[in-house]
């Protein structure tokens, strides 16, 4: 038993990081029904870039001040994805709205395909490694578990963003419009907002957001991989479903949960069984709240 | 009508009979390379490719074989997955290779081994080491590598004699070779008086390893064998540093490469122990030191990864046969490096022969430690 406070400390980690990807994947399916497939890969090139912006820094001799050059470069990661992904809505969802739910689906699976091949073309099919030591080596032990300075600052940055998130929807009004567009386009445009911006937001903060963790993945694991995004991508969206998609709480929720259960289905039982245990839980408890944890009853349209 | 296209039809005839009477001789000969150029172990895969590719220009340049005759490389990525590996199985062989020079992790040599049996192609695998491959009773299979039964037997009296470690624990990751030379490590150490802890596999596509290492810092053992790929390798050394292990790390011969460190930082990967066939620059021979150079002449840097200089040799043994047989028929082939191949100066070393089920003889492991300043030193 003594290796609990360790195991959920390890799990708080893993699953903030799932968390923070599933925010973007319920998002996106909260104001446009789809399950934009190619959110993983918008995490991972995050990871990239990121990578890229630390080399152009530890380059420009900025290593001194590596913890203050974090901030800049975050934010820059998370614009340039922004971009990307406002562009990959422009691109290859909108043309397709009035097809019907599957259309963009499939197309979502070609835009991952698309960036997993062009992030492997343009930064070789190796792992990279995120250069070390860029937080300093600061570890407290609370009750035989060691918590890194860095893994604190990560966990504290995770909470930030989605509490950020949370905040902005329910306390704006662009926050207000977004729950609206979630719930019926028509009526919300009826009541004069401009749908077409409301999802363009959304595919500006899910991005940003999945970026943001690909950065801090990069730096907490170091090693970063093409096809990471799908492999995030796939727990992410099922933490997402299982907090109840659509809902941000419920992503956050989802997230950690599943972590901690990953964590401690391998610590008392084995990790080659972990994935099946995490995901018979996952099912037992979708048969008892179908719509997940935190998910809304739905009233269906007559 | 017919009288205007008689003129042109019959020149065309000629040209085509002239054309397709090209002398067969000058041909060239269509050797396969499975590798896995993309995915998980892109790092071997793109520098065993290097090494095949200086052999076959070696060999072109001295005039090729056969009446001079060229080697053309076809080459296949099987990006390290087994469905991809069956694909490439069968598009090699729909190309009309004569051998097949892969691949390298025993997941993907096995369904395609399959595939190129039925076909009667031969295959020699550079790196694959599973046992299990070659007890199929393959005629055409053959490797230049060692076998896991072996390396288990030495991983486990390495750990019980030279690190002393009376309780270990066995991680590997599910795959064939993995799971193959883990289970035949813990046997021969349970044989020999050791504790087995635990025997558990991680997912390979998992990045946050501490769940189970926190669980097996709390069995306390001695040593922990790993017998994985070198991408888990490295995070798991980092990450047991993080968490302040102390117990001593064995890793088996997929993770004898400098990627390894690399993806561990070298504070995480010293001190860690690696179970292997000898490396690059211990093997010894003349053969060996001449193909280090020119790898290095060529490319920059000597070979890093022991298979690397592996995939030379395996395309060494095809071209040997070939020559020795005057022919590309890989029936006759086989049977040649079945019974007459014998003491061959290869690259990785003096290649005695190979048994009747297409083993190499003459099993050499050593055991490294990653040294403070990064470097694979014997261990002995």
């Amino acid at each position: 038993m003594e290796q609990l406070p360790q195991q959920i400390i390890n799990g708080l980690t893993i699953g903030s990081f799932y968390a923070l990807i599933a925010l973007g994947y319920t998002m996106v399916y909260g104001v446009l029904k789809l399950i934009n497939f190619a959110h993983g890969d918008l995490f991972m090139l995050g990871a990239y870039l990121g990578l890229t912006l630390i080399g152009v820094a530890i380059g420009a001799g900025m290593s001194a001040n590596m913890l203050l050059s974090l901030v800049p470069i975050l934010l820059a990661v998370m614009a340039i994805v922004a971009m990307v992904g406002v562009a990959l809505e422009r691109v290859a969802y909108r043309p397709l709205y009035r097809a019907g739910r599957l259309p963009p689906v499939v197309s979502a699976l070609g835009a991952s395909i698309f960036l997993q091949n062009f992030v492997m073309l343009t930064y070789g099919a190796k792992y990279r490694v995120y250069p070390k030591g860029i937080f300093p080596e600061v570890l407290w032990t609370i009750g035989g578990a060691r918590l890194y300075l860095e893994q604190i600052i990560m966990l504290a940055l995770a909470c930030l963003l989605m509490a950020g998130l949370y905040l902005f929807v329910q306390r704006t009004r662009v926050g207000t419009a977004m729950r609206a567009v979630a719930l019926d386009h028509d009526t919300a445009r009826l009541m004069g907002i401009d749908v077409y911006r409301i999802i363009v937001l959304v595919f500006i903060i899910g991005p940003a957001l999945g970026a943001a963790g690909g950065v801090m993945v990069g730096i907490f694991y170091g090693r970063i991989y093409f096809t990471m995004g799908w492999t995030y991508g796939l727990k992410a969206f099922t933490a997402a479903i299982l907090g109840g998609i659509g809902n941000i709480p419920g992503a956050m929720l989802g997230g950690v949960l599943l972590g901690i259960i990953e964590a401690l289905a391998t610590g008392f039982v084995s990790d080659a069984w972990k994935n099946a245990i995490a995901f018979f839980i996952l099912v037992l408890i979708l048969i008892l709240r179908p719509t997940g944890l935190l998910g809304e009853r739905v009233a269906e349209k007559l | 009508m017919t009288r205007k296209l008689l003129v042109p039809l019959s020149i065309l005839l000629v040209v085509a009979i002239v054309a397709g009477c090209k002398p067969a001789a000058k041909e060239p000969i269509k050797i396969g390379l499975q590798l896995p150029i993309t995915g998980e172990y892109a790092y071997e895969g793109e520098g065993m490719t290097k090494c095949a590719e200086l052999i076959a220009e070696q060999v072109n340049k001295a005039g090729g074989i056969l009446g001079g005759r060229k080697i053309e490389l076809v080459k296949c990525d099987d990006m390290g997955k087994p469905d991809e590996s069956s694909k490439c199985a069968n598009q090699l062989v729909s190309a009309g290779v004569v051998a097949v020079v892969g691949s390298y992790s025993s997941t993907c040599t096995e369904p395609a081994s399959e595939i190129y049996n039925e076909a009667g192609i031969l295959q020699v695998t550079p790196s694959s080491t599973a046992t299990r491959l070659s007890q199929k009773g393959f005629k055409r299979f053959f490797r230049v590598c060692f076998l896991d039964d072996r390396q288990g037997l030495f991983a486990a009296k390495f750990m019980l004699e030279k690190l002393g470690a009376k309780k270990a624990v066995f991680l590997h990751d599910n795959s064939t070779y993995a799971k193959g030379l883990a289970e035949w490590a813990e046997k021969y150490y349970k044989e020999a008086g050791g504790e087995s802890l635990l025997i558990d596999a991680i997912n390979p596509e998992d990045t946050d390893f501490k769940p189970i290492l926190t669980k097996i810092m709390e069995l306390k053992p001695d040593a922990v064998y790993f017998t994985g790929y070198h991408p888990q390798g490295g995070l798991l050394l980092k990450q047991s540093k993080e968490l302040g292990a102390k117990f001593k790390w064995v890793m088996g011969n997929a993770c004898n490469n400098p990627e390894l460190i690399e993806i561990a930082g070298l504070d995480a990967a010293k001190g860690c122990y690696v179970t292997t066939e000898p490396l690059p620059k211990d093997i010894p021979g003349e053969a060996a030191k001449k193909f280090y150079n020119d790898f290095k002449a060529k490319y920059g840097e000597p070979p890093a990864s022991i298979w690397w200089v592996m995939t030379a040799d395996a395309l060494n043994v095809i071209v040997e046969a070939m020559k020795a047989t005057n022919s590309t028929d890989p029936a006759k082939m086989a049977e040649y490096l079945h019974t007459e191949f014998k003491n061959y100066p290869g690259v990785t070393g003096t290649i005695i022969g190979f048994d009747e089920k297409g083993d190499r003889l003459g099993t050499v492991h050593r055991a490294y430690v990653i040294t403070e300043s990064g470097e694979f030193k014997l261990a002995e």
